[in-house]
């Protein structure tokens, strides 16, 4: 392979090498670039950077939920109750069941979504019990309860401080997107840069010679379940502040978009390739790729088959890629 | 089989038990033979869809498409009218999503969460394609048959009957059985002894979509109709099932008995809520809630999935 192409010209050799690196991305990077060439074909006015920032700020509430489904998906865990969360955490500020201030709301609403992390992590510590079943099972209860509940009490509007803050733009960029990204930077430089990060990617890449190390691996699990818990119930507030209305319905799609969204930005059990850039790319794109298979004028159903398509087709090429030697 | 094997414990087998007991005790109307007519055709779907999620679930994956399957399946049934013709091509339907879904996990190696997702969102696309909305005439021999009574037996349960011992039979009497306990329990020393993994699992798939598809039918056969949401909340329940069973997601440990014993839990909390008038909307509550317990009583060795 090196011999042949050590033969050919220098260009050719760095095209090969530019490919050959550029496949070796997660493979959000990949798509974003095909999808934004797609839309600069057909929808230019997509990319108008009023557009682009709008998207931006629409992806902020999914790639706070991916960023946390990426850290429990490092330790080989997942977290499935973003739905649940989110309901409860809308429904706890647009009811008024909570008689607090809006900042105190906020907070607790955030405190909720860490407890609920905190329970999550409590049983798959403690108990054993599936990661899966388990948030599964959380976010069935918490969806149920604000369901049965807000038969007595409907949802009303976000507190105003929300969806002022779902609204302003500091010069001209929407605030909730430079949330993302003041999240985003310290949270990557924290896992590359200390011990926890480290150990983090130690108990990942293998839980039993983590454990046998004496690295404290059933805590990393649990803070990082505390973690995504904790942004699920941000990218909760968010929606909220976008949406503006209270509704429960309105994480429903939250968990299994955070999911593949880690996994097109190069996260996979147990290993975090792709860092935590990888996976806030790929909700940009799944977000850019909504808005821009709504701007075809598809309708639901070929929307959702070509959303489908995708994802999938993403996956299968990244995997394809990473598969490795293992015969099995 | 060990019960380190089939999964079974005295929780799993006593949770149907007592909450049958309870409500055989508290509630005069759950005794009706009416009320046991009605539940043996609830209840039929969700055990051969769970049946399915078992097989894929022992080589250690997880179908969420099996909600997305049903949905087709019943709107390929009302636009054809032959009902041979018709079942055939929901079959086929269902063996075809089997295959891309098992080769996308056996052989590329996708993750069959992410796998299994994205062919549920592209078939939820083209069911909607094909059948906008509910509606539609389902062939009038299949309706008989989902709903008919054969010398006196409700022939839902007739379908129940040949569905468990179809997969009894399957996992316990035959090769490929063992090797979807071998596959799932250790893939590597199932390579290595000559188990051609990437077949079984494979298999898996497609046996599990077919059982998606065939309770599909069953369903939509059931109201006449056809139905684009008719599996939504499916893949989670298959799943719910499944565990409340025993079977292990981590793959290589389950049952038949284990996923009936599931089944029959969460049909058994379904009809008791109705027998005693509670809110329909505590059910995933109450569901969510026995799911904790279930599993908060097996202690296993792995953390994590």
């Amino acid at each position: 392979m090196t011999a042949l192409s050590m033969r050919t010209s220098l260009p050719l050799l760095r095209l090969h090498q530019a490919a050959t690196w550029a496949l070796a991305l997660p493979p959000a990077y990949l798509g974003v670039a095909l999808l934004l060439a797609a839309a600069a074909l057909t929808r230019p006015n997509l990319l108008s950077p009023m557009l682009l920032l709008l998207i931006m700020r629409q992806a902020a509430p999914l790639g706070l939920a991916a960023m946390g489904q990426s850290l429990v998906m490092r330790c080989r865990s997942l977290d499935l109750s973003a739905g649940g969360v989110v309901a409860m955490v809308s429904f706890l500020l647009t009811s008024g069941v909570l008689p607090l201030s809006a900042p105190l709301a906020i907070g607790a609403g955030l405190a909720i979504g860490a407890a609920v992390g905190a329970v999550n992590g409590w049983m798959i510590v403690r108990l054993r019990a599936s990661s899966v079943i388990v948030t599964l099972s959380v976010s069935m209860i918490l969806s149920g309860l604000v369901i049965a509940w807000s038969q007595f009490r409907s949802a009303g509007d976000a507190p105003e401080l929300l969806r002022a803050f779902g609204l302003a733009r500091v010069g001209g960029v929407p605030l909730p997107p430079i949330l993302w990204l003041a999240l985003l930077v310290p949270v990557g430089l924290f896992l590359k840069a200390t011990a926890f990060g480290r150990s983090m990617d130690a108990v990942g890449a293998n839980p039993r010679a983590a454990a046998l190390s004496g690295l404290p691996h059933l805590r990393v699990l649990f803070l990082a379940h505390v973690a995504s818990g904790l942004l699920s119930a941000a990218g909760g507030l968010l929606l909220l502040a976008f949406v503006g209305v209270g509704n429960v319905t309105l994480g429903n799609d939250l968990a299994l978009n955070a999911l593949a969204a880690a996994i097109l930005g190069g996260i996979n059990f147990g290993n975090g390739r792709g860092g935590m850039a990888g996976p806030a790319v790929a909700a940009f794109m799944l977000v850019f790729l909504f808005n821009f298979l709504t701007s075809l004028g598809l309708g639901e159903a070929g929307r959702l088959m070509l959303q489908g398509a995708i994802i999938g087709l993403a996956a299968l090429a990244y995997a394809l890629r990473h598969r490795g030697l293992n015969p099995t | 089989m060990t019960p380190a094997r089939t999964g079974l414990t005295r929780y799993t087998v006593g949770l149907p038990l007592l909450i049958a007991l309870l409500l055989a005790l508290s509630a005069a109307d759950f005794r009706q033979p009416q009320n046991l007519l009605n539940f043996g055709g609830q209840v039929a779907a969700l055990l051969i869809a769970s049946l399915g999620q078992m097989c894929v679930t022992l080589v250690a994956g997880i179908d969420l498409s099996v909600g997305a399957v049903m949905s087709l399946a019943s709107g390929l049934l009302v636009l054809q009218s032959d009902p041979v013709l018709a079942v055939a091509m929901a079959l086929a339907m269902g063996a075809a999503v089997g295959v891309v879904n098992g080769l996308g996990v056996a052989v590329a190696g996708v993750h069959p969460l992410v796998m299994t997702l994205s062919t549920a969102t592209f078939l939820q696309g083209l069911c909607h394609m094909v059948l906008p909305m509910p509606g539609g005439q389902v062939p009038p021999p299949l309706v008989a048959a989902a709903n008919g009574d054969a010398a006196g037996v409700p022939l839902s349960f007739v379908w129940c009957a040949a569905a468990v011992v179809a997969l009894g039979a399957l996992t316990t009497r035959t090769r490929f059985g063992l090797h979807l306990f071998a596959v799932g329990s250790q893939p590597r020393s199932a390579y290595l002894n000559g188990v051609r993994v990437r077949a079984v699992t494979v298999t898996a798939y497609v046996l599990c979509s077919v059982m998606a598809s065939v309770a599909g039918i069953f369903l939509a056969a059931r109201v006449a109709t056809g139905d684009p949401n008719l599996g939504t909340s499916f893949p989670l329940e298959t799943v719910a099932a499944v565990a409340l069973g025993g079977v292990q997601l981590t793959g290589g440990v389950g049952s038949v008995a284990g996923v009936v014993a599931g089944t029959l839990s969460l049909g058994l909390l379904t009809n008791g809520l109705n027998v005693f008038g509670i809110s329909p909307f505590l059910r995933g509550v109450l569901t969510g809630a026995l799911l904790l317990a279930a599993v908060s009583v097996q202690r296993r060795r792995h953390v994590g999935l």
